[in-house]
């Protein structure tokens, strides 16, 4: 990493990860920020905090990350570390149909109490658990885990609010074509089909694969607007922000053709 | 959602529960007695902690001294029992807990006289001197006291000896072969030579090596899991083996685990860190937690054996973290680490179940079981979380967020630059130190360091955690001033604390002082200059900031719980809210709670049920409270004027009204109505759906849903049981309004119904004759022919189409249907504002009277008094209030056209009455009421006024009673011995302060530093040591119910 290039100044972004306990949100940012800080992360208490750079083509974003706690009780201490920031990770689990709806109130909560210009993301996390779909170079790496996968394929159904009825060979119901698809319980539609509608930038990524990871940070690091210190108006912000919720939810769509800004990879 | 309900039921200590906490003695109900089964879920709900198994406590002043040691304090003896607690004056010299089973013999001294001294023999062979310096009396009767609780006392003493093997300095005091060096431990902080000399004479204590493993097979005591993965750190450069010495000593002559007394160099040993070895069983002695252990000695593996395979929330969230608990201590990357770290935790949270695990918890107890067993650790984080660290780890973590606003205000307080430059900068203190006072620094700084500080918490409390905190952030003082956000204050403060073992002054030129490490500096800053951090400050903030934070859990868990709703009906926001508030209320509400319904306060009582369906744990794991049946009629009596019975009560002075639940079976039917998912419990979701249905219902929904409600079996029509049943609901809700429309309307409803319903009835046998009845028969004969005649009453009979007709038939039910049922449910607060100011802000002469007397007894009790005067003045009125309020007129003179439909309002009219406050309404009706009791109107001038007169007579007599006697509750029984009693206590009193101000006078004269006494005193107390106990029957006479022989000597 080398942060001497002549005057560009890093842009400090607060970032803060929210979500259902062991959706992954520490596994995320362990794996994005490995590379330049050490494996002994303390548990999370209230929140960690890390940081990492992420360098785009014209400029360094250093992210300083609040890795908040998942449990339910440590809920009303989340407005401490969304405070102030400006971009948020809201993860949910794709293998867990109410980690989705607990990401959902999130997102409400963020887009209420937060910073107005906040940037929020939706990371669909466990990528590495249900079989390669869409083109995501992710290895079919199943690790079945299932539990009871006759009651979580009828949560899912209820769960599916969205009437974007999902197509049928990618989605999560039929139990029977592909065993490890079987574990998935958001369908990638439906998440996106949120996302788009909450103008959020959308993922479903991998921490254990690694896939996403960086590309979500990337993404998040562009959307984040470039000077620092300026507070642009409300609506301009809001504006921009749009913008950027709507590219974000494209690439979200097409995941297949890679994002263009990948040179710019973090790490 | 959390549970506000705490928050709202919060009390204050009393100061019995003080002094028991300050002496760490549990509360009566956590000690059963040996016969009593154990119980494993925690009790709930505190009773009062004067109700010691109805064993007398009492305080007296003392001089307490012991055999074998110089010093002498002068304090405070309090009897807790079953505890034998001294603190000396100063509060730090001298201090100690004694559990009276411990106490082998105690006598009364022969002595002096006027001097009033006990002998002490302890478990350990120890002997303390008390000399008790009040009033002969007073001294006698608290040795009877101390007798009495001693003998209660017998049956533990026997369960001692088994314990004892437990603790390591029973262990370590046995094998010593060696009699005692007699080191003066005061030369403690120059130990280096002294270690080295111990080094070589500890060669032959048996537990020499203390560094790493080694001491397993060796003694029975519990230990910790650093006895087989090695204690952090290094034993030598800790000089273990000095302090462990040391530590020998001290116990030899100051006693040891449940006798242990804290003389001055007991805070010295404990601010140098204690021993690895000892440190589980000192903590486990210091926090008061071995009481518990003691008594309690199957719990821990009952509670193991009885959840065994259960799982649970907390056992999942248990399992996820455990992989994260101190993972970089050995023992925590084998699997018999985790599986105690596991047992612990999981036992704990059954035992309560309502806090159950928080993350945090995990680290703590990794943390205790290094030096501790799971028993002794499971013990240890009770007290923890009920008594050291209250509200931490709860549901809404409530003591955490309060102590985070107490550190504030303390850091406002003693260091305002660094708390204004953040405040300028905007970062919150929190983000660094809420993990601080969540896992007591074991997860901030090195494990060795952090420990000496749990040292310090555990026994000093936790003050402690505040005092390190001030000094953390005034060391870094400077530097902290340069933080312009969230991160720089987080990477500086993790750098201060990796660096925290390095030397706080690595260039200086003398080498002791570059021997000094940060760490020490941190403890000298700590309890040198924030030494003004005491209990009292913290209990004073937090009682300043508790009604605040509350506010803002409670408003924090209202939106949530608002915004977490998936459904909100056509209700606004505001709306929501006020559900939101009334549902809690009745949550809150001492009626609300579960079924036992009996008398007490509130809190133990829903305590009682918080493994019940009362809180349950939805889909998104959030923590869910639910109401049954009872607490949804409190919930709806707010706000169904139908629901409840409020009887309005007029005399002379104040008009109050009184509310009470009514009963009725449509309560229960909307009660299982709306339990959509049949659970026997409502979630605030149930109930924003089920008022939205009622609330937001025209004309024909309303009528569908009133009928529904009488459907039992759901299958579209009503059998005539059910007519019946709904006739009745119908009359419930009329059963208040005035005049005889509505009796008549049910009546005519009953019986249009059993027509039509013959006349379309789908089965044609109810009605074999087919005849139509006349209309002029009443409702009962109604009833009586079709019993007579239609055959059996749960056949199907009346549909809702015809329903609807017989309905839409009436003007009045079609009224009621239209708009009054849905008007009935109130969700504005301008009736509960009524409500208060008739409750609770009474106005009127007796009003301000009235507001003296707080309590709920005496209300009553003056609103009955009143009632006698108003009665006797013919100006008591009672009514129940009508629950439609519709048919209130605007004036008396409307009352006679009651009889008439033609009283109905228009929608205009009912907008108009809205507005109208109730009260006036209602007074209006109370005078017209009133007058039918019959004040006689006709009264001549001369004799209002004589009469008014009079009255204010009583009024002033009334008032100064109440004035006299402000314990108005209180009543004659055993009044006259009180203040007897009080008599007496007063004249010992004022005894008593004349030998403490002598003391005191003493004690400034000679300036001792320790608290001791000196000089003349002192040598009576070492008379004292050497004087014989006195013969049987010397007191005996003095109390007559003592039996003789026995005497001052309670002879164990």
């Amino acid at each position: 990493m080398s942060n001497e290039d002549g005057p560009v100044k890093a842009t400090q972004v607060k970032l803060v990860l929210l979500g259902e306990a062991a959706v992954g949100k520490s596994s995320l940012v362990m794996r994005f920020c490995s590379n330049d800080f050490n494996e002994n992360t303390s548990p999370t208490i209230g929140a960690a905090f890390l940081t990492q750079k992420c360098r785009l083509e014209n400029r360094i974003v250093k992210f300083e990350i609040w890795d908040t706690a998942g449990q339910e009780r440590f809920h009303s201490l989340a407005p401490m570390y969304y405070r102030n920031a400006a971009a948020a990770v809201v993860v949910y689990d794709i293998t867990k149909a109410s980690s989705l709806e607990k990401a959902k109130a999130w997102v409400k909560e963020l887009q209420r109490q937060a910073n107005p210009n906040i940037v929020i993301a939706l990371v669909g996390n466990k990528l590495d658990l249900v079989s390669d779909e869409s083109g995501a170079s992710v290895a079919p790496k199943s690790k079945p885990a299932a539990e009871e996968p006759a009651n979580e394929a009828e949560e899912s159904e209820t769960d599916a609010e969205d009437d974007a009825t999902p197509p049928p060979p990618a989605t999560t119901a039929a139990a029977g074509d592909d065993s490890s698809d079987s574990l998935r319980q958001v369908s990638k539609e439906e998440a996106d089909e949120y996302a788009k509608e909450a103008k959020l930038l959308f993922f479903e990524a991998s921490a254990k694969t690694g896939a996403n990871v960086s590309e979500l940070f990337t993404e998040i690091a562009k959307n984040i607007p470039d000077e620092t210190p300026t507070k642009p108006a409300a609506a301009q912000g809001q504006a921009g922000r749009r913008n950027g919720a709507r590219q974000g939810a494209d690439s979200g769509v097409d995941l297949g053709e890679r994002q263009q800004g990948k040179k710019g990879g973090c790490c | 959602m959390s549970l506000p309900m705490h928050l709202r039921n919060y009390k204050e200590k009393s100061k019995d529960e003080q002094t028991r906490d300050f002496f760490n003695v549990p509360v009566w109900d956590a000690v059963p007695s040996p016969n009593e089964e154990p119980v494993t879920t925690k009790p709930r709900g505190v009773k009062d902690g004067s109700s010691s198994g109805g064993l007398q406590g009492m305080d007296i002043n003392a001089v307490l001294s012991v055999e074998g040691k110089e010093e002498v304090y002068a304090g405070r003896l309090s009897l807790l029992p079953p505890f034998l607690c001294f603190i000396s004056l100063d509060r730090r010299s001298c201090r100690c807990t004694l559990p009276l089973y411990t106490i082998r013999r105690v006598e009364r001294l022969n002595s002096r006289a006027g001097v009033f001294a006990l002998s002490l023999a302890t478990w350990h062979g120890m002997r303390i001197i008390l000399q008790l310096t009040s009033l002969l009396p007073t001294a006698e009767h608290f040795s009877i006291l101390l007798r009495d609780a001693l003998k209660s006392q017998l049956t533990s003493m026997k369960s001692l000896k088994p314990f004892l093997p437990s603790l390591y300095s029973e262990y370590l005091l046995t094998t010593s072969s060696s009699s005692a060096q007699q080191q003066n431990p005061d030369h403690l902080l120059l130990g280096t030579e002294l270690g080295e000399k111990s080094g070589t004479a500890a060669g032959n204590d048996g537990e020499g090596d203390l560094r790493g493993p080694g001491g397993d097979g060796k003694g029975s005591y519990q230990r910790g899991l650093g006895e087989t993965f090695g204690f952090p750190g290094d034993a030598r450069k800790m000089r273990e083996r000095s302090k462990m010495k040391l530590w020998k000593e001290y116990f030899m002559i100051h006693g040891r685990n449940f006798t242990l007394l804290r003389y001055p160099p007991f805070q010295r040993l404990l601010q140098v860190g204690l021993p690895s070895r000892l440190r589980g069983e000192l903590w486990e002695v210091m926090s008061g937690s071995i009481y518990l252990r003691f008594a309690n000695p199957q719990t821990y593996s009952l509670l193991l054996s009885n959840n065994k395979g259960k799982s649970s929330q907390s056992t999942d969230e248990i399992e996820k973290d455990l992989n994260r608990s101190l993972p970089e201590y050995k023992a925590y990357q084998t699997e018999e680490g985790l599986a105690r770290l596991r047992r612990v935790l999981v036992a704990y949270s059954f035992r309560n179940p309502e806090l159950g695990y928080c993350q945090a918890l995990n680290i703590v107890v990794a943390g205790l079981l290094i030096y501790m067993s799971e028993d002794q650790a499971f013990w240890l984080l009770e007290v923890l979380c009920d008594r050291i660290l209250p509200g931490y780890y709860s549901p809404s973590m409530e003591g955490t967020l309060l102590d985070q606003r107490v550190f504030e205000a303390l850091v406002q307080r003693c260091l305002p630059m660094i708390k204004d430059h953040f405040a300028s900068v905007d970062v919150q203190l929190s983000v660094a130190s809420l993990p601080w006072f969540l896992s007591l620094y074991i997860n901030s700084m090195p494990l060795i360091f952090a420990f000496r500080i749990v040292d310090c918490v555990l026994a000093m409390g936790v003050k402690v955690l505040f005092q390190i905190g001030l000094a953390v952030l005034k060391i870094n003082g400077e530097a902290l001033l340069e933080v312009t956000d969230d991160g720089m204050f987080i990477s500086l403060m993790r750098d201060y604390f990796s660096t925290i073992g390095d030397s706080a002054h690595p260039n200086h030129p003398d080498p002791r002082v570059r021997a000094i490490t940060n760490f020490q500096e941190l403890l000298v800053v700590a309890f040198r200059e924030f030494n003004i951090i005491t209990d009292d400050t913290i209990q004073a903030e937090r009682r300043r900031l508790r009604a605040i934070i509350s506010d803002e859990i409670e408003k924090f868990s209202k939106r949530a719980a608002v915004r977490n709703l998936k459904k909100v009906g056509s209700f606004d926001k505001d709306e929501i809210g006020s559900i939101y508030d009334y549902y809690f209320t009745a949550v809150c509400s001492p009626d609300g709670g579960p079924a036992n319904g009996g008398s007490g306060s509130s809190s133990p009582k829903f305590g009682d049920q918080f493994d019940q369906p009362r809180l349950q744990v939805d889909a998104q794991g959030r923590v869910e409270t639910r109401i049954d049946l009872k607490t949804f009629r409190v919930f709806l009596s707010e706000i169904a004027t139908w629901a409840r019975e409020e009887t309005v009560t007029t005399n002379a002075f104040i008009q109050r009204t009184e509310r009470r639940l009514a009963d009725h079976e449509l309560i229960d039917r909307l009660f299982y109505s709306w339990d959509t998912q049949a659970q026997g419990t409502l979630s605030l979701q149930d109930v924003v759906i089920g008022l939205d249905r009622v609330m937001h219902a025209g004309l024909m929904e309303s009528i569908e849903w009133f009928f529904n409600l009488h459907d039992k079996d759901k299958d579209g029509f009503l059998t005539k049981d059910e007519v019946i049943q709904l006739s009745e609901s119908l009359l419930f809700v009329f059963r208040n309004e005035p005049g005889d429309i509505y009796l008549a309307a049910v009546s005519k409803f009953i019986l249009n119904a059993y027509e039509f319903g013959d006349a379309n009835s789908p089965h044609p046998i109810s009605s074999p004759d087919g005849v139509p009845r006349g209309d002029q028969e009443s409702a009962s004969h109604v009833r009586e022919r079709s019993d007579s005649t239609s055959g059996p009453h749960n056949l199907p009979y009346l549909n809702l189409a015809t329903f609807r007709m017989v309905v839409l038939a009436d003007e009045l039910l079609e009224g009621f249907f239209g708009h009054d049922l849905a008007a009935s449910f109130q969700l504005d607060k301008t009736v509960d504002e009524d409500y208060h100011q008739a409750h609770q802000k009474p106005e009127g002469i007796l009003g301000g009277l009235m507001n003296l007397v707080v309590t709920n007894e005496n209300k009553s009790r003056l609103n009955r008094l009143a009632d006698g005067f108003g009665a006797a003045l013919g100006k008591h009125a009672e009514w129940r209030k009508p629950s439609l309020a519709k048919t209130l007129p605007s004036s008396s003179s409307q009352l006679s056209e009651l009889g008439t439909r033609e009283s109905l309002l228009t929608p205009a009219q009912q907008e108009q009455r809205r507005n109208r406050s109730v009260s006036a309404a209602s007074q209006a009706s109370a005078r017209s009421t009133s007058s039918s009791v019959g004040t006689p109107e006709s009264r001549s001038l001369a004799d209002v006024e004589a009469k008014y007169r009079e009255e204010q007579d009583l009024v002033r007599q009334a008032q100064e009673a109440v004035m006299h006697r402000p314990n108005f509750a209180i009543d004659a029984i055993g009044d006259s011995d009180g203040e007897e009693e009080e008599e007496e206590g007063e004249g010992g009193r004022g005894a008593d302060d004349a030998v403490m101000d002598e003391v005191e006078a003493f004690l400034k004269a000679h300036g001792d530093d320790d608290g001791g006494l000196k000089g003349e005193q002192k040598k009576q107390a070492e008379d004292l040591l050497k004087a014989e106990p006195m013969g049987g029957g010397v007191s005996a006479n003095n109390k007559p119910g003592r039996p003789s022989g026995e005497g001052g000597l309670i002879d164990l």
